[in-house]
């Protein structure tokens, strides 16, 4: 009986390459769709309850002022702070595009101990004024920084006073395993980005503090705590745990888990549909050879099982296709996601949903035909006319 | 006297056709003994082909009892039905119905799948069966490589590979030039005679008939006349 399966499908190549290849697209993109929600959602999992953000009140776009950190840091509870600026720039040409912080070094990573560099690499980032350290992905996206030691990085919100490019040199590599934190990220210090724009008469904001807390400490009582502290200072604060923090800036754009969702449940309706299609052409042409089967003494459960399998076959062929393909362009998917979402990556179970949807869409696609060969009375069946 | 291979008692079959109920075989009787050739001839709508999809097990009656090499059909259920006809009955129809995406030998070993034979001996058994029909040479043909009579070869070929007690053949020289015709048929009496094979052909063709022992005539579903011919007879 199986060679009759695989023989109806060699006998309409092209059919059944398109049906096969299609579901393969379908549970690739699938696939795509459901790791970067995954993606988004791993960050925010491992996003710390215990660290704090400040930012301000308005918007994440608008700076605080730099005197705040001494006042938060006397909060009791805190542990240590660090703030970021986002500086904005870009490397050579705009297309190259990834995040750069100015950053206190020595607080970076006390606040971040999931941030792991060698001891060289931090001694030289706390002691060199212009150094800075790369994410992993980031350094291994521009090798020749690692050859050089330099990096040019042209400020496009802080231009250098000078015109050109800021210098940077690399102390060295982070490697961050936490999902919250990318490996795709410049650091670099504080003190060299502040002093340089101040010899202009400007000093800089700062984008947020982020703060880590002493064990046991009152959350709520230290957020309520700063955001009242600068009710009337210059720029009003909100103070959020890291995984708030990060579940807001998530929806700052838009509610991306829903739209991709949605994405992903049209792609798998149309493929549906586009299986379907296939075998009930089989399954009319089939119809034919089920009388004749029924006629030779195959049962009706036979006749199911015939159009049934060719489904089955011809979706998890293609769900093992579409996953083989996702697996094959994961790496390059996330380099080339990498800016978007940084840290992209196809979970295990992703693929156990791909394979498990490719078995479902087989067996709904081939639920009509397979059920009307059940159905079909053997003497109608020997009446149809053959494929 | 020995239990007949086919026995019909008060046979009715209706059929629905545009809202009007047609009565094909109506309180049909009728006895065919094992072992013999019986040609069932009638004008068009006479139920020649409803009772032999019938006495097949293709199709099943509205009232009246249907014994088959000793089973009443109206007792069983499809699937016991199927496994019933897999083991009981062989096919030989007007259009051949092979599947045209397996070969000759594909086609014949397909009813053994329903046996117990292994894979190697299926292959043996479907290869004899295309060498007793002449085909032994053509086995790796799909049925669109083969004349319309070859392919009617490797039907009977089918029909016989189980070695079944009765074969059933509807028109099966309908499609056939007189020479195809007259092979497909030497081959049947020479299942008669040799194989002891019972068998029951649906024909319109009395030089077809003339070949069968008994020729039985159906006319509005009921019974006619049944001549007895001698034995059944090779061709001239």
């Amino acid at each position: 009986m199986f060679k009759l399966v695989f023989k109806n499908l060699i006998s309409h190549p092209i059919r059944s390459g398109i049906t096969a290849v299609s579901v393969g697209v379908a549970l690739f993109l699938i696939c795509l769709l459901t790791s970067i929600v995954t993606t988004l959602q791993s960050g925010l999992e491992a996003a710390s309850a215990t660290r704090l953000v400040v930012m301000s009140s308005i918007s994440l776009f608008v700076d605080i002022p730099l005197s705040y950190q001494e006042r938060i840091a006397k909060v009791d509870g805190i542990k240590n702070i660090v703030k970021w600026q986002w500086f904005g720039g870009y490397y050579q040409d705009q297309k190259n595009f990834f995040a750069q912080f100015a950053v206190d070094p020595d607080r970076m990573f006390e606040v971040y101990p999931e941030v792991k560099v060698d001891e060289a690499t931090k001694q030289k980032f706390l002691t060199q004024r212009n150094a800075c350290i790369v994410g992993s992905q980031l350094a291994a996206e521009f090798p020749e920084w690692v050859e050089t030691g330099k990096i040019p990085i042209t400020g496009a919100l802080f231009p250098h006073p000078s015109g050109a490019a800021w210098d940077f040199e690399l102390a060295g590599v982070y490697r961050s395993e936490a999902a919250n934190f990318d490996n795709r990220t410049l650091f670099f210090r504080w003190d060299l980005f502040e002093e340089t724009l101040k010899g202009e008469g400007e000093a800089p904001g700062v984008g947020v503090y982020v703060m880590n807390v002493e064990p046991g400490a009152d959350i709520e009582r230290m957020r309520a705590e700063i955001e009242g502290m600068f009710e009337n200072g210059p720029a009003t604060v909100r103070c959020d745990t890291e995984s708030e923090f990060t579940r807001q800036f998530i929806s700052m754009l838009g509610d991306i888990p829903m739209f991709l969702s949605w994405i992903g449940a049209g792609v798998l309706v149309a493929i549906l549909l586009g299986a379907i299609n296939a075998m009930l052409m089989a399954g009319r042409e089939q119809t034919h050879d089920v009388g004749i089967l029924k006629a030779l003494g195959f049962t009706d459960g036979a006749a199911f099982g015939l159009l049934i399998t060719q489904s089955l076959i011809l979706c998890v062929f293609g769900g093992v296709l579409g996953i083989a393909l996702a697996a094959a362009l994961e790496a390059p998917i996330t380099l080339a996601l990498g800016a978007q979402f940084p840290g992209f990556f196809i979970k295990d179970s992703t693929y156990l949903a791909a394979a498990a949807v490719s078995l479902v869409v087989g067996l709904a696609a081939g639920a009509v035909p397979a059920w009307t060969a059940l159905r079909v009375n053997c003497v109608e069946a020997l009446r149809a006319k053959g494929a | 006297m020995p239990e007949p291979m086919i026995r019909v008692r008060d046979l009715t079959k209706r059929y629905q056709r545009g809202g009007e109920t047609l009565t094909v075989l109506n309180n049909l009787k009728l006895e065919m003994e094992e072992g013999r050739f019986y040609a069932l001839m009638g004008p068009s709508g006479s139920g020649k082909t409803t009772l032999l999809n019938l006495v097949g097990g293709l199709d099943s009656p509205d009232s009246g009892e249907l014994i088959v090499a000793g089973e009443n059909l109206a007792e069983l259920d499809n699937n016991d039905l199927a496994r019933w006809r897999a083991a009981n009955v062989g096919f030989v129809f007007q259009g051949f119905n092979l599947i045209g995406v397996l070969t000759a030998r594909e086609n014949v070993e397909l009813p053994l799948k329903l046996t117990p034979l292994s894979a190697a001996q299926r292959r043996k058994q479907a290869e004899t069966a295309l060498q007793l029909v002449g085909l032994g040479d053509r086995m790796d043909h799909r049925p669109r490589q083969l004349s319309g009579g070859q392919e009617q070869r490797v039907a009977i070929a089918r029909a016989i590979a189980t070695d079944p007690k009765v074969i059933l053949a509807d028109e099966p020289t309908g499609d056939l030039d007189r020479k195809s015709a007259e092979q497909v048929l030497d081959l049947l009496v020479r299942l008669n005679r040799e194989f002891k094979k019972t068998i029951l052909m649906v024909t319109h063709d009395p030089a077809a008939a003339e070949r069968a022992q008994s020729i039985v005539h159906l006319d509005k579903g009921q019974l006619g006349r049944i001549e007895h011919n001698q034995p059944a007879v090779a061709a001239k």
